[in-house]
């Protein structure tokens, strides 16, 4: 792009990973993703936008659901009965959310390199991602269709629901954010 | 207690997942200043119509300014499209300039080339 250079000071002057940071918008900008979103119309931001908002919402209502059972709320409400739902339609949500944030990303990747809030979102997003790794491996959450939990796997549970709570709500107002810098 | 402080959580996230709400009025007016703000200068380059502001740059005071439009389809129908202002040409800028005294970003209401002036904020005055 022309502007180019007016945005190397920008991407120079905080730490140097913002040049790795910098190397790597400039390639997904000028990807022929970025060329489709900046080339095929007014309303495609807001379109994919508004899919972005769509995998948010579904990811975010669905974790909020589970994480708020593993923190032992609705707790007559069996684990997996609730987990049965939210879980794909948060993993489905997130891939929504992943593919169209790749694409809004895409657009004027460059603009967003020493934005601090990307700096605490893509973070938050990959304790979440591990958060939720962590969590298949508890034995609460295992052996949740088939038995009684005890107090001790029932904390762990209520523990990963909190992480991924804050995970997601950092990842969200980070998200939100990022426009306003 | 159970109950009670469940709601409460609930209505807490709720609250601020509510509060990070919707998309094309992004950026806002309260980063820039409330004055009228006016500058004119030669186009650096030319208005595009991607992401969720229109944008262009010009040249003006020895500075490269950035222009932050309205979103695409609003700059779109106020007939200032991709290309018709040409590169190099001077044109005149109402909006707001930024807070920040070092970022030269301008919330723009309009843009005067030629004897034309695209009004892409008509409700603003």
């Amino acid at each position: 792009m022309a502007a180019r250079s007016t945005f190397i000071p920008i991407a120079s002057s905080a730490w140097p990973g913002n040049r790795v940071m910098y190397e790597f918008m400039a390639w997904l900008q000028a990807s022929a993703l970025g060329h489709a979103m900046r080339e095929s119309g007014v309303w495609t931001y807001g379109v994919v936008n508004l899919t972005h908002i769509l995998g948010v919402a579904s990811l975010f209502g669905a974790v909020l659901v589970l994480d708020l059972r593993l923190l032992g709320v609705w707790r007559n409400i069996a684990l997996a009965t609730i987990a049965e739902p939210t879980v794909p339609v948060a993993a489905t949500g997130f891939l929504i959310a992943l593919t169209s944030g790749v694409c809004l990303l895409a657009t004027k990747a460059t603009e967003y390199v020493g934005n601090p809030f990307l700096y605490i979102k893509f973070p938050a997003i990959g304790l979440g991602l591990l958060n939720v790794l962590a969590l298949n491996f508890l034995s609460g959450w295992k052996a949740r269709k088939t038995r009684e939990l005890s107090s001790h796997e029932r904390l762990q549970l209520s523990v990963a629901g909190g992480i991924s709570l804050v995970c997601w709500l950092t990842a969200i107002t980070a998200g939100r954010m990022i426009g306003y810098w | 207690m159970r109950s009670p402080f469940s709601l409460g959580i609930g209505v807490a996230i709720l609250a601020l997942s509510v509060s990070a709400s919707p998309a094309l009025a992004h950026h806002g007016w309260s980063g820039n200043l409330d004055e009228e703000f006016q500058i004119s200068g030669t186009v650096e380059s030319g208005v595009s119509l991607a992401g969720p502001h229109a944008t262009m740059k010009i040249r003006a005071e020895g500075q490269i300014w950035d222009l932050t439009l309205a979103p695409p389809p609003r700059t779109q129908a106020a007939g200032l499209k991709e290309g018709v202002i040409p590169v190099g040409a001077t044109v005149t800028i109402h909006g707001h300039r930024n807070r920040d005294p070092k970022r030269f970003e301008i919330k723009t209401e309009r843009v005067t080339w030629n004897g034309r002036t695209f009004n892409v904020y008509p409700d603003r005055k």
